[in-house]
């Protein structure tokens, strides 16, 4: 009793249904001619071809390319949700049902873990059409799925690759402009000591500007390749005691301390999973800030930290300035200043410096303040193993 | 004090020297992480992490090795040779300080690759005057090798 | 009685070379300054070879990395090489401040390595403080004529 790939082509004459390619993996004729009719009876305008053993299956699964495959659990020497290793071997996403007669619940299962997509009984066959119906909107919905996925995947790749150049276009650039700046700015301060008095009034005007403009794209052209530099490394993360950093801050701000008459306070402070440089960026940049934008009275800053559930949020206080709401996102834009060159110096990088660190560790920072009442800065830091990107950048 | 990070290894055997040296160290604020040896045998254990020192790594070297050439148990060119030729620290700076007027002394040192050699004045003023001069051009003129501790082997692959 | 003093400076940038005499004109020391433009000239001079067979030993060199048609380091690598270069001290100059550069210089038998500043007084108080230590401090063998 067997039949060797019989194919049958019927056209029925019901309401018009997409075409349908089912593969039937049955060792039985009679069967095979009963699932057949129930398909047709539904109305699906079916093509059916019919395998039995697993070198058939094998061979007709790639050359037919069907929609379904509709096979039976008990084949003989193999059993029908063993096909679904065969699909998985061939890399095919078919949805495979079994057919089956009695067919205990245990096996049920262990046949929908195994991989087939939905099981029938024969003397329910009934239910087949519904189960195929409902195996072809899930792959299809899955197919979408996956689409809309890959085109994300492949967006999210190009944003990184522009991203990347621009940095590194950045980087390069601030590099490759130190050196031609360099020859600028020795040179027009040689020319200001060596000519000032010696040519006219107007010279040694245009001297003194051409110089102060040399000097000041020096700072900014450094300010700039620190800035990309942020963004170019992915340093290795570590257990980093903020303690030892911020000694070792404290100690290069020495001399701003000591000219302002600064008063700083630090809390017992946390170890934390980051890196040692880009930490000390980060407190060097907040403590300086506060202790350059200080009202008449000696700056007071303070350094504290508390321990949420998922991170550790730092603050650090002073009695300056202060800054009005309305800036209070801008000033973490790159170069944006809120004051005059005159008035405080510096290029407006440091606070961006430090948002590009803290960003990318998964925490935030931003800056709770009013005009002329001191500012708090506040950052979090994901507690190591917190749900929390590992490393910086893809 | 932590043996692992010095900026300074003296290798004098005499008291009157290193005291000179430390105090002039400390008039430039050099002196914080000196350490101190008083033979050939005790520098090399140091350089080499070895003996006593085996704790200490060749990732973390001084940044300055003052060496004086009239030492016991291991004179002072023998330990620039083995510190020259050996791979792992020829890189760390080694200044010869020594009392010696011999030009072939001079002329060895450099052969075997001294940084620098100096001539220790007999005038008390002077060696201050000296070692200072020699402590800021090494400590902050210089860019020593090793300045983040990271080893050379690391860099070889690039 | 000491003698004039002579240095080589082999840096293809002659802006960079007339600062260095900038920086050391009216020193005590009175330094007599060489320069070349690239490594292949440096070799020359130092070896004596063709147009520099006249050319004096310096006592001390001052050595930039970047340099066209033999690179720094394989100027400090020749030197430090031939029994008798090596003796001449060498002070790598460089605006490079990777530790590559800096490791390798050294492993080659680099004195020791100044970062030239970008600021104009940096640079000066760098070049004389090289100038005072040197010629000054430190003693250095005879390089005869």
């Amino acid at each position: 009793m067997s039949s060797a790939g019989t194919k049958l082509e019927i056209q029925v004459a019901a309401e018009p249904q997409p075409k349908l390619r089912a593969l039937l993996v049955e060792d039985n004729e009679v069967d095979a001619e009963l699932m057949s009719r129930a398909l047709r009876k539904e109305g699906f305008d079916v093509c059916i071809a019919v395998v039995q053993t697993a070198v058939e299956f094998r061979q007709r699964v790639k050359e037919e390319s069907p929609d379904i495959i509709l096979a039976d659990y008990n084949l003989g020497d193999w059993r029908g949700v063993e096909a679904v290793e065969i699909l998985h071997g061939e890399s095919l996403d078919i949805p495979l049902i079994i057919v089956t007669g009695a067919l205990g619940d245990v096996n049920a299962v262990e046949c929908i873990k195994q991989g087939a997509t939905d099981y029938v009984l024969k003397d329910g066959l009934a239910r087949l059409p519904e189960a195929i119906r409902r195996a072809l909107r899930e792959k299809h919905e899955r197919h979408l799925r996956h689409q809309v996925e890959e085109d994300l995947a492949r967006k999210v790749d190009e944003l990184a690759r522009s991203n990347a150049d621009l940095e590194q276009f950045a980087y390069i650039a601030s590099h490759d402009l130190q050196e031609p700046l360099r020859m600028v700015a020795a040179y027009t301060q040689l020319l200001s000591e060596r000519y000032t008095g010696k040519l006219d009034e107007n010279a040694d005007k245009f001297l003194g500007y051409a110089s102060e403009g040399a000097l000041r794209m020096q700072v900014l052209v450094k300010d700039l390749l620190a800035f990309s530099r942020v963004g170019r490394n992915c340093p290795p993360r570590d257990n980093i005691d903020c303690n030892a950093v911020m000694k070792e801050v404290l100690q290069s701000l020495a001399s701003a301390i000591q000219e302002s008459g600064a008063v700083v306070n630090c809390a017992e402070l946390p170890t934390v999973w980051a890196d040692h440089t880009q930490m000390t960026q980060v407190f060097q940049n907040l403590i300086g800030n506060a202790i350059k934008f200080r009202e008449k009275a000696p700056p007071i800053v303070s350094i504290e930290v508390e321990k949420a559930e998922q991170h550790w949020l730092f603050s650090v206080k002073d009695n300056g300035i202060g800054i009005a709401p309305e800036y209070a996102e801008n000033i973490f834009v790159a170069f944006q200043r809120l004051h005059a060159r005159s008035e405080y110096p510096g290029n407006g990088i440091g606070l961006a410096i430090v948002k590009k660190i803290i960003e990318p560790y998964g925490g935030k920072i931003w800056v709770e303040s009013q005009a002329g009442a001191g500012s708090t800065f506040k950052f979090t830091l994901p507690l190591r193993g917190a749900n929390a990107p590992e490393g910086a950048r893809p | 004090m932590s043996a692992t990070e010095v900026d300074i290894l003296l290798v004098d055997d005499s008291q009157e020297d290193v005291d000179l040296t430390l105090h002039a160290l400390r008039t430039e604020n050099l002196a914080n992480r000196v350490f101190v040896a008083r033979d050939g045998e005790e520098a090399l254990e140091f350089l080499f992490c070895s003996g006593p020192y085996a704790h200490r790594s060749f990732d973390h070297p001084p940044k300055l090795v003052l060496l004086d050439l009239k030492l016991p148990k291991v004179d002072g060119m023998e330990v620039l040779e083995r510190v020259k030729s050996d791979v792992r620290t020829r890189i760390v700076p080694v200044v010869l300080m020594t009392s010696s007027r011999e030009e072939r002394d001079l002329v060895r040192g450099y052969d075997l690759g001294v940084n620098s050699y100096l001539q220790k004045p007999v005038d008390f003023d002077e060696f201050r005057k000296m070692v200072k001069l020699l402590g800021l051009y090494w400590l902050v003129t210089n860019r020593p090798p090793l300045a983040n501790g990271k080893s050379t082997t690391a860099k070889q692959g690039s | 009685m000491k003698s004039i003093p002579h240095l080589l400076v082999v840096d293809d940038n002659p802006a960079d070379v007339i600062l260095v005499r900038e920086a050391l004109a009216g020193s005590v020391h009175r330094s007599r300054i060489h320069s070349v433009e690239d490594g292949v000239e440096a070799m020359a001079f130092l070896n004596r070879k063709e147009k520099h067979a006249n050319a004096i030993r310096p006592d001390l060199v001052i050595l930039d990395l970047n340099l066209p048609k033999k690179a720094g380091l394989a100027v400090l690598a020749a030197m430090k090489a031939g029994p008798e270069l090596r003796r001449i001290p060498v002070v790598i100059f460089s605006t490079s401040r990777l530790s590559e550069d800096i490791v390798r210089s050294y492993e080659l038998g680099g004195n020791c390595y100044v970062n030239k500043p970008g600021n104009l007084d940096e640079f000066f108080s760098a070049m004389k403080a090289i100038e005072e230590f040197w010629f000054g401090t430190a003693s250095l063998p005879r390089q005869g004529e």
